[in-house]
């Protein structure tokens, strides 16, 4: 009984909050760049490539200039560009945005595993210290341990994305330019009658997921490492699709689908650390979205069914 | 459905042998030299070539896999968890049935990771049919689901308690038979031709071949005309799943002799793009696996006698899968809203 304590107490204790928020924010931004292209009916599987170049962009440039501004900036810029491809193939070339996304995934793990030979003469990762991270903010609590757990030495963009989420909420709900977005991804037809050039409107969008999915890499490569590894994002761009999906493409939601993702993997790290198997926690934020996903449809299936024996 | 036009993919396949090219020479190497010993990479000797049908095998069987559940409109990006899972279904009737002839042996794993992956299959299948869940997002999640849950068996009661997560060695009896040693190319090669010959046949020349295309093309036509395509969608799931399967099943049996934690590099991933750029076309899926093939296995070759590295080669790949993907401008119908948006 006391051993069971013991490890409950080293599992679930105040740090876990300020864990669950870490692993929680690169999947955010790439939520994020999902929620947005979802709401123009683009399915942003690429995010995971637009991610790993710019985390590769970000580290390059830091450890070239020594500035994690600059690095940021490079890392959007690089986002815009990729992203601004996918829209190129998808909405110029007509390419299934699937497979563009799937390739681009590709190409950036061949591409940076590629340069990472070539500039820096090194293969599997790269930590240098001259690669300059992302500042950390710190405030004084004067000694409270608990506030020191919690709200302690935050990484810049950790609590800027809680305040994008919010953002992003109301251009997307209060807007006109939301509303416009929205309209262009249910009804394309009718935003077409209204006036709205629905192509514009999702390349536009597409460039804004760029945006995103680059601070997602910068923040992945400066603000949650610093470094730059082989296929570092190791699947959050997928997850980022599926808490995207566990939110219905709302980014309020999206953001809780992220905290159940960064609380299982934190509590996951935390078991396997103790010698635990982690794997079935793990497992639960992709059974609740699978079931997210499953009562919803169920829902909407039975409203319908209830609307049309009505008629 | 769609028709393939070979002229097309050829001249994309130039087109990005030609981007390499131009790669290649930028970065101070001869092309020629560097694709000729890409080419006897592949080519030359009884350890290439085999290398070529050893990575042949997977992706053949995992595009092959993807093409089926296309067939029933139903996008299955879950082929890599069903290779997860009838590798260590193999693993586990490999090692854990002893005595057994291999006559019996073999077919009896293949037939248990079959089973376990087809049922693994049937359920995004279920899900789509009778709720309209968007099958893509269910399938890239239970991949997911699908990887822990093996590395939690590999990790914890099928372990060999070995310092790397594996299960105990398979029997010999579930072994394949290898040739062009020493390669590790098996009798797999030939399973996976049978399979694909038989989808072939069972697709285009039978009559529940027929009704699975033709719930994938105009499920209410189906209906209206007596076929279930609920249940039709479901089976083509199943089926799907258990190809899959076999290719874990072959891989477990005829590549490594256990199962090993993470073992697949995105195996699947690289066969739904080969099947995603034969357009789903089931005569096209080997040509396009065998390249693939080709150029993965070559490019080693290439490295060592060149120096041009190989993740080069990796590039090339993914510049050939996006220009093929556009050059659908012309010969390709997008799959449609099947897919994308109906979770939102």
């Amino acid at each position: 009984m006391d051993t069971t304590n013991d490890i409950l107490s080293l599992v679930f204790n105040a740090t876990l909050f300020h864990s669950t928020i870490r692993a929680a924010t690169p999947i955010l931004y790439a939520t994020l760049a999902c929620v947005l292209t979802q709401q123009a009916d683009i399915l942003n599987i690429g995010v995971e490539g637009i991610m790993i170049f710019s985390a590769f962009a970000a580290v390059a440039t830091s450890y070239f200039a020594g500035s994690w501004v600059l690095a940021l900036v490079a890392a959007i810029i690089v986002g815009v560009v990729v992203a601004a491809f996918m829209a190129f193939a998808h909405l110029g070339a007509k390419a299934d945005i699937f497979v563009v996304g799937m390739g681009v995934n590709m190409l950036a793990i061949a591409l940076t595993r590629f340069l990472l030979q070539r500039i820096f003469g090194v293969s599997g990762s790269f930590h240098h210290n001259d690669i300059v991270a992302m500042p950390r903010l710190s405030f004084d609590f004067g000694g409270s341990e608990l506030l020191n757990d919690l709200f302690n030495d935050y990484s810049l963009f950790e609590p800027v994305g809680i305040v994008l989420v919010f953002v992003l909420a109301f251009i997307l709900y209060k807007t006109v330019w939301g509303l416009r977005l929205r309209s262009t991804g249910l009804n394309p037809q009718a935003a077409e009658t209204a006036g709205i050039n629905v192509t514009m409107r999702k390349f536009e969008v597409m460039l804004y997921s760029g945006v995103l999915g680059g601070i997602a890499g910068a923040h992945l490569s400066l603000g949650y490492s610093r470094m730059f590894v082989e296929n570092m994002t190791n699947g959050r761009g997928f997850m980022g699709v599926a808490a995207m999906f566990f939110g219905g493409a709302n980014p309020v939601w999206g953001w809780v689908g992220c905290l159940i993702f960064g609380f299982a993997d934190s509590v996951g790290s935390r078991l396997q650390s103790l010698g635990l198997p982690s794997q079935f926690i793990l497992m639960i934020p992709y059974l609740a979205t699978v079931l997210v996903l499953t009562l919803a449809m169920m829902r909407k299936k039975r409203a319908e069914t209830a609307r049309k024996s009505a008629l | 459905m769609t028709r393939t036009s070979w002229g097309a993919t050829l001249l994309t396949i130039l087109l990005s042998l030609a981007i390499g090219a131009a790669a290649i020479m930028l970065l101070g190497y001869d092309p020629v030299e560097a694709y000729y010993q890409l080419f006897r990479g592949a080519f030359v000797g009884k350890f290439n070539i085999g290398g070529v049908f050893e990575r042949f095998v997977p992706l053949m069987l995992t595009a092959l896999a993807f093409a089926v559940s296309a067939k029933v409109s139903v996008f299955n990006v879950g082929v890599e968890g069903e290779l997860y899972l009838g590798a260590m279904a193999a693993a586990w009737a490999g090692y854990a049935l002893t005595g057994l002839h291999p006559v019996v042996h073999v077919p009896v794993c293949f037939a248990l990771a079959m089973v376990v992956a087809g049922a693994w299959g049937a359920i995004p299948g279920a899900l789509k049919a009778y709720w309209r869940v968007n099958e893509v997002c269910v399938t890239i999640l239970m991949n997911y689901v699908a990887i822990f849950f093996t590395s939690y068996l590999v990790g914890n009661p099928f372990s060999a308690r070995t310092s790397i997560p594996r299960t105990p060695s398979i029997e010999e009896s579930a072994k394949l038979l290898r040739f062009l040693k020493p390669s590790r190319v098996n009798i797999g090669l030939f399973v996976a031709i049978g399979v694909l010959l038989l989808v072939w046949w069972v697709l285009y020349h039978t009559t529940w071949g027929f009704r699975l295309r033709h719930t994938g093309q105009n499920p209410d036509f189906s209906e209206y005309v007596g076929i279930p395509p609920k249940k039709v969608m479901v089976w083509g799931m199943i089926l799907s799943g258990a190809i899959g399967g076999l290719a874990g099943a072959i891989e477990v049996m005829g590549i490594h002799g256990h199962f090993l934690d993470n073992f697949s590099p995105g195996i699947a991933f690289d066969g739904m793009l080969a099947s995603l750029i034969a357009k789903n076309d089931i005569r096209m899926v080997p040509v396009l696996a065998l390249f693939l093939a080709v150029l993965k296995t070559g490019a080693l070759g290439m490295e060592r006698f060149t120096g041009v590295p190989k993740t080069l080669i990796d590039t090339i790949i993914a510049v050939f899968i996006l220009l093929a993907a556009m050059e659908a401008l012309f010969s390709w119908k997008r799959r449609g809203a099947a897919s994308a948006g109906e979770g939102a």
